[in-house]
């Protein structure tokens, strides 16, 4: 045990992933022309450079789109560059707010029941009723322009039921504990046995939940644009692969469309998995005893 | 290390599963033969697909229902602008244009034998006429006929409200997708057609003349067997036609579709794009199109128009338009949303051969010097701006008294070619320094916001009507359609008021068809719509409609343009006499 | 004991008003949402109408007959009142947009199908899932499975409709294994016959398979953190040094008690079950309830809106329900006297 507990492989790996995707973001205008993710910006229909074209129906690949083109003229990399922060973003930003939300709400509900606990449960048992899509559709009628930010939005007015519901219910069973008794016995505040001892024993649920649900939001905001709901001007991965859909990409033989977006997807979701279960070896001492019990 | 072996058990288990059961459940043979059989592609799947009443709203016609069992009276071919008699034998106006008179064929018969007459057209007017405005068509009717009247078994008089030169084409001809449908009186004279689902299995219905009968249906799927008794082969009007079934399938996107064409389990589809075809034509190739070579594509009779609500500042002002237009490229349109599969459009009307008379007026008079629709000049648009007070701010738009230039195009969600052009429209708009985007909406939403005047910008097909003269379309731009915003309008959504013009669309629209005054009529009209510019027409509706080769010949074609193409209008009536089988005889093929 | 069957009742009843209070807010959403949207149904229907049937003149008249015969021009109070009386009773009217339909009909069409394939599909995936989530959280489990289990979850990330399109490609286009479409076979139109079963089933493989490789990981994801969770419990250290065989600490210990929350989400995910497959639905022409309310909202069809959502939330907060009660017994921890 010479390297210190919270240098772990898997929270390093994976948030150098999820760095690597913030700094495309922040860097991407600077190390390639991101206005190229525009429509009309590039020859249609370009393989990635070094592979020949699918049929004689192609032109042959150009180094200035490294990674080729799809069919209304946006390069690929300049996509992969731009969106793949974007659709990180509206899965943070719905999942961030999702997860704050219903766990307060969640906390507040299991630990301080009465009238409070009962309007907070059936505020999110009435949300977590009603399909999304209505009101997805409705409210986005009414956006001049769909934005990241809004769509982030909107996506967290149905990411905080799911946690609340799970948090109530976990802290249910832990306020009955023996260290939560113990707290309270000895005259801890209900906001401090919240705080100091009912979240700590929630976040590697919580952790996991977050993960889910930025990957769950992502997959959500895909199938909004997929209904062709989304923002239209910026790129994310979610329209790269809904366009390569209705583009015939796979027909088509352009893989290259339908498939890099897949594995910028795949690749985050990697990045927040690692960062989860190395978070949980880190945090949790008991999970790093019980494993060495096991070896 | 035991609940890992069950866990690897039943993944092994499921897995075994799976694969049994894809591998030994080969697809069934099926009763009928596919070499017999028409399949044609169905574009949105039937959600009510035993509704078979032709007029309730939520009818739907295009899943064979109108190709193979209604026939029209007559059919136009938009190609040739004849009109071809099917049903009836000729329909004829007096002077005033106010009384016409239809003659029957003589030898038609319902497909339960009883004799279609002079009653079923008089019995389906008067349903219209009692229940309007609830039933499809029964709108129009109510405004534009005052009785039907029998005068023998074959023979129909409509005594019209006021002169109509168009009633036989708009109403009875398929002039677009589809025409009024006449009911057989004996089935539905004590029915109320409004709840009325005309579908009893044991009782042969849905009853109509057609040369096919309802076979079997899903919400996904329609089969329609020929019926051997038809009136029109036993007749010797026309022979049985050489198809067994036909079948409507709904196939899912774009791409299932044309791998199901691919696969050879289709023979037919709807629209698909330039990329999806030459996949076709790679896989298989035996498919045509409309053309041989490129664009490949035939064009819908609803040319497409960056459309303006003319009442909306500051699109009230016909430079502002016209600054817009000069901004537009549509060559690039063309070459990115079609990916060189349509054509750029100077003007609302589709660019079919009985209308191309019409178009060449307005090159004759000079109209695009004067008017240079097709210039793409953001110099002249950028002195236009100036013009009017614009400046450029430090994001690069266009500002006035501190508020930016923006402009909103909306489109309807389920038409993807249009939002490729409007997202094109949008990166020309804003490289040309306006705040342009783009939004797609639900569809009922976006018709809604249409027709109450509640948007800036959209890409529509506007002006949809003409097909083979030029008034319905130039009729839509007429001011008495005018509504405020707020209020409901049917046509001129786009509010642009100009009595000059309207004045003179009114008096083309009361001369008979042909007639050499309209000409004059027609080119001052359009001198102010040009100059005007209420909307900015941009491309060609085009349609890549692919048919397979290998079961069925004889599709109509450029060449071959006995019909247009598109399989989902009741002109398909007359495309299913005309294909033929490949094997001379499928029966006695080895 | 009396004061615990006592405290026990109060609870039920407390319980029983939240569900009936969940039900009525949900309602009430689902009666103000759709009015919100800027589109007026009747208008939709008649501009489709229009656009199938040439020109409309006098629309606006029509508007007004069809407004009429939906009861739209009444006030919105009692419309409202109707609405929830109706719903209760199950009445769900006619359709707007597909009059003469009743919406009870197109739901029945589409339910059968939406309801086999996706419970079928929900469940499988909460089983799988939870299963690799549990073996991932284990401490117990072989190191060689908790390095490959991860892989699996990067179908995750995939989005379903895309997935189902690949699926389609290899099984259906490529190795012809499976149809291409639809929910059965066009000659076995549905029956009571073998035939038709295997048929369904046959049809369902590959949409059922494309719902559960992409959602099984969000089951592995919570079911992974539960089970770490409670294997640092201090009963299963006890439970540990008692010696008790691993298989049964993995189940009895581990999985029994990490699975109650995911028991609750499983209630919970029924309500996506329309909503969350009109993408799968669309890309595997599957005649299912998705498409059916994806439909009623982009013509603002009110009645088919209300329809399907009033079954869909009366269903999911019974499953709620039946959860919540059931908790108590799964879960001996918890004391429901003093909720």
């Amino acid at each position: 045990m010479s390297v210190p507990s919270w240098i772990n492989a898997k929270l390093v790996a994976g948030s150098t992933v999820i760095l690597f995707v913030v700094m495309l973001g922040l860097l991407g205008p600077w190390i390639w022309d991101t206005t190229q993710a525009r429509v009309a910006s590039c020859p249609l229909n370009l393989p990635p450079y070094g592979f020949s074209p699918p049929n004689l129906t192609f032109q042959p690949a150009q180094l200035a789109h490294p990674l080729g083109t799809e069919s209304s003229g946006r390069d690929m990399l300049a996509v992969l560059i731009t969106g793949t922060p974007n659709s990180l973003l509206v899965g943070t930003i719905a999942a961030g707010i999702g997860i704050v939300i219903g766990t307060l709400l969640g906390l507040t509900a299991g630990f301080m029941g009465g009238w409070v606990g009962t309007l907070i449960r059936v505020m999110s048992d009435a949300i977590i009723t009603i399909p999304s899509l209505v009101v997805l559709i409705v409210i986005s009628s009414y956006v001049r322009e769909i934005s990241l930010t809004s769509m982030g939005l909107l996506l967290a007015l149905f990411a905080w039921p799911g946690t609340t519901r799970t948090v109530y219910a976990q802290t249910l069973s832990l306020r009955e504990r023996g260290y939560v008794q113990m707290a309270r016995l000895s005259g801890a505040s209900t906001l401090s046995i919240m705080v100091f001892e009912l979240l700590p024993n929630l976040m590697p649920y919580l952790a996991a939940c977050f993960t889910a649900s930025v990957s769950g939001n992502i997959l959500a905001a895909t199938g909004l644009e997929a209904l062709g709901l989304g923002p239209s001007r910026i790129p994310t991965l979610g329209m790269a692969i809904s366009n390569a859909v209705r583009g015939a990409a796979i027909l088509r033989g352009m893989w290259w469309w339908w498939g890099l977006p897949i594995a910028m997807l795949i690749l985050i979701f990697s990045g927040l998995f690692l960062i989860t279960i190395g978070l949980d070896e880190v945090a949790n001492p008991r999970l790093r005893r019980s494993e060495g019990n096991a070896r | 290390m035991k609940p890992v072996g069950i866990a690897i058990k039943r993944f092994v288990f499921i897995g075994l599963l799976l694969s049994v059961a894809g591998c030994s459940l080969h697809a069934p043979k099926s009763d009928y033969d596919r070499r017999e059989t028409v399949v044609f592609d169905l574009e949105t799947r039937v959600l009510a697909p035993n509704m078979w009443n032709p007029y309730v709203p939520g009818a739907r016609l295009e899943h064979g229902f109108h190709q193979c069992m209604i026939e029209p009276l007559f059919i136009l071919n938009t190609e040739t602008g004849i009109i071809e008699p099917w049903l009836g034998l000729s329909m004829t106006s007096n002077e005033t244009l106010d009384v016409w008179t239809l003659a029957l064929r003589p030898e038609v018969k319902w497909n339960d034998g009883v004799p279609f007459t002079a009653d079923d057209v008089v019995f389906t007017i008067n349903l219209l006429l009692k229940n309007a405005p609830s039933l499809l068509f029964s709108g129009p009717m109510k405004q534009w006929v005052a009785r039907a009247e029998k005068v023998d078994a074959l023979t129909v008089l409509f005594h019209l409200t006021k002169p109509n030169p168009r009633f036989k084409l708009d109403y009875w001809s398929v002039k677009i997708a589809n025409s009024v449908t006449i009911l057989p009186e004996h089935i539905w004279k004590d029915k109320d057609p409004l709840t009325f689902k005309n579908y009893e299995p044991g009782k042969g219905w849905p009853v109509f003349t057609g040369p096919y009968k309802l076979d079997r249906f899903s919400e996904t799927s329609f089969s329609y067997r020929r019926d051997d008794g038809w009136w029109g082969a036993k007749a010797g009007w026309k022979p049985l036609p050489a198809p067994k079934m036909l079948e409507w399938v709904w196939q899912g996107t774009e791409e299932m579709r044309t791998a199901a064409m691919v696969d050879g389990s289709v023979d037919s589809l709807c629209d698909i794009t330039l990329g999806a075809y030459q996949a076709l034509e790679h896989f298989r190739g035996d498919v045509m199109a409309w053309t041989d070579g490129p664009p490949y594509v035939w064009l819908d009779p609803c040319p497409r128009a960056l459309e303006f609500n003319c009442g909306h500042p500051p699109w009230d002002d016909k430079e502002m338009r016209w600054a817009m237009n000069y901004c537009i490229n549509r060559d690039v349109i063309v070459a990115v949303a079609y990916e060189g599969t349509s054509m750029p459009s100077k003007h609302f009307f589709p660019a079919y051969p009985p209308l191309e008379r019409f178009t060449r007026i307005l090159e004759q008079n000079g109209a695009y010097d004067r008017f240079p629709v097709w210039e793409y000049n953001p110099d002249k648009a950028r002195e236009i701006l100036e013009s009017k007070g614009y400046t450029r701010n430090r994001y690069g738009y266009f500002e006035k008294d501190g508020k930016e230039l923006s402009v909103t195009v909306t489109t309807h969600e389920a038409a993807i070619e249009l939002q490729r052009v409007a997202q094109v429209v949008v990166e020309q708009l804003q490289t040309a320094g306006i705040n342009a985007s783009h939004r797609s909406e639900a569809g009922g939403t976006w018709m809604d916001n249409g027709s109450l005047g509640n948007f800036d910008a959209r890409v529509g097909w506007m002006a949809c009507g003409s097909v083979s003269e030029p008034w319905s379309s130039m009729d839509t731009f007429n001011a008495s359609w005018m509504m405020p915003d707020g209020k409901r309008a049917q046509y001129n959504i786009w509010r642009w008021k100009n009595e000059a013009y309207s004045a003179l669309v009114s008096d083309m629209g009361r001369m008979p068809l042909g007639d050499p005054r309209i000409d004059d009529l027609y080119w001052r009209a359009m001198e102010i719509w040009l100059d005007e510019l209420p909307g900015i027409p941009l491309t060609q509706a085009r349609k890549l409609l692919p048919f397979a080769q290998d079961h069925w010949k004889n599709w109509p074609s450029k060449e071959n343009p006995y019909s247009h193409p598109c399989t989902w209008w009741q002109s398909t009536c007359k495309m299913i006499h005309e294909i033929k089988p490949v094997a001379p005889d499928p029966g006695k093929a080895p | 004991m009396s004061t615990m069957r006592g405290s026990s009742l109060a609870y039920l009843i407390r319980r029983l008003a939240m569900f009936a209070l969940t039900i009525w807010l949900g309602l009430t959403l689902m009666f103000l949402i759709p009015r919100m949207a800027p589109g007026d149904p009747i208008a939709a229907m008649v501009a489709r109408i229009s656009s199938q049937a040439g020109r409309v003149e006098n629309s606006e008249q029509m508007i007004q007959a069809w407004r009429t015969r939906f009861g739209l021009d009444a006030p919105l109070y009692q419309q409202y009142g109707r609405y929830l009386w109706n719903s209760l009773h199950f009445d769900l009217g006619y359709s707007m947009a597909y009059f003469p339909m009743k919406v009870e009909d197109l739901v029945r069409a589409g339910m059968p199908w939406t309801l086999a394939l996706l419970s079928i599909a929900t469940v499988l995936s909460f089983l799988v899932g939870s299963t690799l989530g549990a073996l991932m959280g284990w401490p117990a489990s072989p190191r060689a499975l908790r390095l490959v289990l991860p892989a699996a979850l990067c179908f995750t990330s995939i989005p379903p409709f895309m997935l189902g399109i690949l699926l389609i490609y290899v099984f259906a286009f490529g190795l012809r294994w499976f149809p291409f479409a639809g929910a059965y076979a066009h000659e076995f139109p549905p029956g009571r016959n073998l035939d038709f079963v295997f048929s369904a089933v046959h049809h369902g493989i590959l949409p059922a398979t494309a719902i559960v490789v992409t959602t099984m990981g969000f089951w592995a994801l919570g079911m992974r953190a539960m089970m770490v969770t409670t294997s640092g419990e201090d009963y299963m250290i006890l439970a540990q040094a008692k010696g008790l065989r691993p298989r049964r600490l993995f189940w009895m210990y581990g999985v029994r008690n990490a699975i109650l929350p995911q028991v609750t989400s499983l209630a919970l995910s029924i309500g996506g079950i329309a909503g969350g497959s009109v993408l799968v639905e669309y890309i595997f022409t599957y005649p299912g309830m998705g498409y059916l309310l994806y439909q009623g909202i982009v013509n603002n069809d009110y009645a088919l809106i209300q329809g399907m959502t009033s079954i869909l939330i009366i269903g999911v907060a019974t499953a709620v329900l039946i959860v919540d009660l059931a908790y108590p017994l799964l879960d001996p921890r918890i004391r429901r006297g003093d909720l």
